[in-house]
């Protein structure tokens, strides 16, 4: 360890040997109690806030508590529940609708601007602050926002659609609509943030790569399809997996926009959880529920994980 | 890739029609790129027509107007509503947010990076793990903890548990990392407290990442939604995203729930004016997630 070197002039005068050793050792010790010390107030942030919840969450799935602290061991019971739960088949089915129409949705939208920006050079820093607009508020403002362009009678869709003598057309009232209305209001919030991680990529992809393809005679699309994309795989894989995570986690859209309806045709997931918890107060039971999308989000990422570290 | 290399190079044909499209394809982009930023801004600047026209008559002709607009329904939403309440509930609950974590993210960051002490990397590799449990999945436990400890509709219930933030911890650790050792060393021989060294040494050292780090935390909570809307079950304790989601259920006109999302929209669109390409960058660094 050189960090235990005296300076030269650092403290001045020689001492004899032992003594600086025997100071070694205590500042050793003393770096490491200050090492904790330091962590100390995240530590137990964390070992409150985040390890006994999980733990919790684990414990409470295998119980029925209830609003009133009474509860009983009923060991899988809650998972056998969800099993035959049509109301939870229902919700898992809308997550999943939701999440094929979403993340190709979003991940187009950002592929294409970033690779408009990244080709066009005019005001490209005022387009890429533009485009980020949305994804620095919030998903209840754009829901709000939303929910009044959709509307059937003064919204702003149907009045554009109204003087192309159409409609109107209840999107967020149909259950065929109602989901790609969502996903359009999400992907409009917050394709943004990949916009840039994709941006970023495209920045690293070396010049003289797509140079040498133009000198070898490849058009516009071969030096997209052969160069750009599989020098951007990994940043794609990456945007892929952040927005599926987020899209099986979707609840706030729902909520402020059509309340899980019509007739739970957008009824999500986390919009379960949130009800069986804070509507039923049937807290075993939404645990449950929450361990659920934790093994989904889980599933996704490792398989995610797994295929990018094989092509790579 | 085969096919490319079976192509001669710099063939005469295709160098022709390549100086042709030029022209059209210098227009069509820069084209298409202003037509995708307007229909980005879109919901924005409708959401501004519609807040400032006049409550009577017909939403669309009369948004589009502007010797019918008016700041009436901004009034009326400030007096019908709690706004000014919910916002110092925000301001409270991203102020204070933004700044525990950024101060013990930095503690916590600078003895992972340059502290040896007992179970670190197990304390680090535990952290990290915390990312891969979504909120939703602790939302019950967290919520029976919080009502154990009669924090629910509090600021104490609002603002600690979010402190544990291991992205925060995670940034902190990787920018003090790349601080060279020399800097600590010579301080601590000459006995510099600990304290000292991390608050004059290695606070100002990294301040950039404390700012980054500050924008998104406040950003997080500023737009946070689903832990409000647990904690804050009074209307007292209601933050200004929570407020906005329950004006527009109650049977609000709709001038007046776009006045109220323009206000709540403001602080958001400051932080972004002002700090936009800072933001911007540090998210293609960093990957940050709000």
């Amino acid at each position: 360890m050189t960090t235990t070197l005296d300076p030269p002039g650092g403290t001045g005068g020689v001492r004899p040997a032992g003594r600086l050793s025997g100071r070694r050792a205590g500042r050793l010790s003393g770096r490491s109690r200050a090492g904790l010390l330091f962590v100390a107030p995240m530590l137990v942030l964390f070992i409150v806030f985040r390890f006994v919840p999980v733990a919790g969450a684990v414990l409470l799935s295998l119980t029925d508590y209830r609003l009133s602290g009474q509860w009983s061991f009923i060991a899988v019971e809650n998972y056998t529940r969800l099993l035959s739960d049509k109301m939870f088949h229902e919700s898992l089915a809308v997550t999943l609708t939701y999440t094929v129409i979403f993340v190709p949705l979003t991940v187009l939208l950002s592929l294409g601007t970033a690779l408009l920006l990244h080709q066009v050079v005019w005001r490209r820093g005022f387009f890429r602050g533009v485009f980020f607009l949305p994804y620095v508020t919030s998903i209840v403002l754009a829901a709000v926002i939303w929910k009044w362009i959709y509307d059937a009678e003064s919204g702003l869709l149907n009045g554009i659609l109204g003087v192309l003598s159409l409609g109107p057309v209840d999107f967020l009232g149909r259950a065929e609509l109602v989901l790609p209305s969502i996903a359009v209001t999400s992907a409009w919030k917050g394709f943004g943030y990949s916009m840039l991680i994709l941006l970023a990529g495209l920045q690293s992809i070396p010049r003289s790569y797509l140079e040498a393809a133009m000198i070898d005679g490849a058009d516009s699309w071969q030096r997209f399809r052969y160069v750009t994309l599989p020098q951007l795989r990994p940043v794609l894989f990456f945007v892929l997996v952040i927005e599926t995570i987020q899209a099986f986690q979707v609840f706030d859209a729902m909520y402020v926009m059509t309340g899980g309806g019509p007739v739970r045709s957008s009824y999500s997931l986390v919009y379960m959880l949130y009800d069986s918890g804070f509507k039923y107060f049937d807290f075993g039971y939404a645990s449950a529920i929450g361990l659920v999308l934790f093994a989904i989000v889980l599933v996704v990422s490792l398989v995610q994980r797994r295929l990018v570290g094989r092509d790579d | 890739m085969t096919n490319l290399l079976e192509r001669p190079k710099l063939a005469k044909p295709t160098e022709a029609p390549r100086r042709k499209e030029q022209p059209v394809a210098r227009l069509t982009l820069p084209t298409l790129l202003a037509l995708t930023a307007i229909v980005t801004v879109a919901p924005f600047a409708a959401m501004v027509l519609v807040a400032f026209a006049p409550a009577s008559g017909r939403t669309f002709p009369d948004a589009l107007n502007p010797a019918r607009m008016t700041w009436d329904n901004f009034a009326s939403v400030l007096s019908s509503s709690d706004i000014p309440r919910w916002t110092v509930n925000s301001l409270i609950y991203s102020l204070v947010s933004v700044f525990f974590i950024l101060l013990f993210a930095a503690m916590a960051g600078y003895a992972f990076a340059k502290k040896r002490f007992p179970g670190r990397e197990l304390m680090f590799w535990a952290f990290l793990a915390t990312l891969m449990v979504p909120f939703q999945a602790t939302l019950i436990p967290s919520y029976i903890l919080v009502s154990k400890l009669d924090w629910v509709d509090g600021y104490w219930g609002l603002i600690v548990p979010t402190l544990a933030n291991s992205q925060a911890v995670f940034l902190m650790r990787q920018f003090i990392g790349q601080l060279p050792d020399e800097l600590f060393e010579a301080a601590e021989i000459d006995g510099a407290p600990e304290w000292r060294i991390f608050t004059t040494i290695v606070l100002p050292l990294v301040r950039p990442a404390l700012a980054t780090l500050g924008i998104f935390v406040f950003l997080w909570h500023w737009n946070d939604f689903l832990w409000p809307l647990v904690i804050g079950q009074s209307g007292d304790m209601l933050t200004l995203t929570v407020g906005l989601a329950t004006l527009q259920t109650e049977a609000v006109p709709i001038n007046q729930v776009m006045a109220g999302a323009t206000i709540t929209v403001l602080p958001s669109l400051l932080v972004f004016g002002l700090l936009q390409r800072y933001l911007t960058d540090s998210i293609a660094m960093t990957g940050l997630k709000a």
